[in-house]
């Protein structure tokens, strides 16, 4: 028998539930869906869903998106970056370009791209011209950018690398001693390719329930009845609710060109600080098209900066679960999609964003 | 960024692929699923221009139909800008 979603809205409502429990999202189309298909509205009150570090976008180091923006302003290069990246404000003084858009009022040559396979083409079909693709993402889309390296690029494509991995933020999260939140919705996409098993140390090391999720409300209102029921029978363990795509082991070969084209280091995420082991970096074969090494000299070592968020900005707590984006006082006044402030209200993968554009107006707080 | 779409292979030339999904064709790059054996028809995830996984066409169509709804509601949000 196929359930539906009502089905297992039906089952959740029927679980005898006696305290609140706070399930965590660590990925922006969860959250999405979520949001659009008003799940939080649908589900019994004692169940919370929290959006955390879900936004690739908005962990991106303030400094390399700085970075990206002096080589577009004063390198000559063709700047290339996901689209979401572009509008990512910067702290500088308010006579200066906040974002790489705002580059290109400056004439910086700053384009869109929604694959790394057009900024191969862009490098193909300019080649009197230096390329740069600033490309930050979670594993699902550094997967691709180590992809790309492998099948051969143009030797004047160069790469500003900030993946990072998804797990280690939640590690840290539950290594804290305040977590915020009694069970996990793992993502789906970031499974598909690196394998469930990068979750298992939540439910074994932690005790705490997971189910990894694919992206629709069916998929997601599964997992949510699965972690509250392994909360309430006391018996924790992996569920996966997106069998279709998430394979045991995930897709090897997607891992195995991880691990050719970019090794793992440390990563600084805005805001939060430096986490072990939780970033890529290019591997030496590829250091001729490594941006960091090649550019020299645009660095940003001696530049004053203010903080990594803008003045007011909530987006470090937003990020890591500790509030909800309504409870920032920027959100939805002075911050919104069209005049963002932080990188929350910029990336569509940004929680502040999702639930503007989903019409929430206020909600409760989380403590 | 990270929203995965399955769509159907509609002709495929080395690792490159053009691909399906209602009415919309996009070249997809096969390079991460080059271990597997893919034809023409067989339906795959694609994420940021890249075949990240296979996916039977049920398990696809029924993804589809479910995003549809959702994108449907989304359409309808009041501050979608």
């Amino acid at each position: 028998m196929t359930l539906t979603a009502q089905d297992w809205l039906n089952k959740i409502k029927t679980l005898p539930l006696t305290r609140r429990v706070r399930i965590m999202n660590v990925c922006g189309g969860h959250e999405r869906t979520i949001s659009m298909a008003g799940l939080r509205g649908a589900l019994p009150q004692k169940v919370e869903l929290i959006p955390g570090p879900g936004c690739p976008v908005c962990v991106c180091p303030e400094e390399d998106v700085y970075l990206a923006m002096q080589l577009a302003l004063h390198a000559g290069v063709i700047l290339v970056a996901f689209g979401d990246m572009l509008r990512v404000p910067v702290n500088v003084p308010k006579s200066e370009p906040r974002s790489l858009e705002q580059t290109k009022a400056a004439c910086a040559d700053v384009r869109p791209i929604s694959s790394p396979q057009e900024a191969v083409k862009i490098a193909r079909e300019n080649p009197t011209r230096q390329v740069v693709f600033f490309a930050a993402g979670f594993e699902t889309t550094t997967a691709p950018v180590a992809a790309m390296l492998l099948e051969g690029v143009p030797d004047n494509l160069f790469l500003l690398l900030s993946g990072r991995l998804t797990w280690p933020a939640v590690a840290m999260l539950l290594d804290s001693e305040t977590p915020g939140f009694d069970a996990l919705v793992a993502p789906g996409h970031v499974a598909t390719v690196m394998g469930p098993e990068e979750w298992s140390f939540v439910v074994e090391k932690h005790n705490i329930p997971a189910a990894v999720a694919g992206f629709t409300p069916l998929s997601l209102l599964a997992a949510i009845y699965s972690v509250l029921r392994q909360l309430l029978e006391g018996k924790q363990f992996l569920d996966n609710c997106y069998p279709e795509a998430v394979h045991p082991g995930g897709n090897l070969t997607a891992q195995k060109q991880l691990g050719q084209a970019l090794h793992v280091a440390d990563a600084n995420w805005r805001g939060i600080g430096i986490i072990p082991a939780s970033g890529f970096a290019l591997n030496a074969q590829f250091a001729a098209h490594d941006a960091g090494k090649q550019f020299i000299g645009y660095e940003t070592e001696g530049r004053k900066r203010v903080g990594d968020m803008p003045p007011g900005c909530d987006c470090v707590r937003v990020v890591l679960g500790k509030i909800y984006p309504n409870e920032c006082k920027l959100y939805g006044a002075a911050c919104t999609p069209r005049t963002p402030i932080g990188p929350c209200m910029v990336s569509d993968e940004g929680a502040c964003r999702i639930w503007l554009a989903s019409g929430v107006k206020s909600h409760s707080t989380i403590e | 960024m990270c929203l995965g779409i399955p769509m159907r292979i509609v002709a495929i030339d080395g690792y490159n692929a053009r691909c399906e999904a209602k009415g919309v064709t996009r070249e997809v790059s096969l390079f991460m699923l080059q271990d597997e054996s893919i034809e023409v028809n067989d339906y795959v995830i694609v994420h940021v221009g890249y075949a990240i996984q296979k996916m039977t066409e049920q398990e696809a169509r029924s993804t589809w139909e479910l995003l549809d709804e959702m994108l449907a509601a989304e359409a309808n949000a009041p501050e979608n800008s």
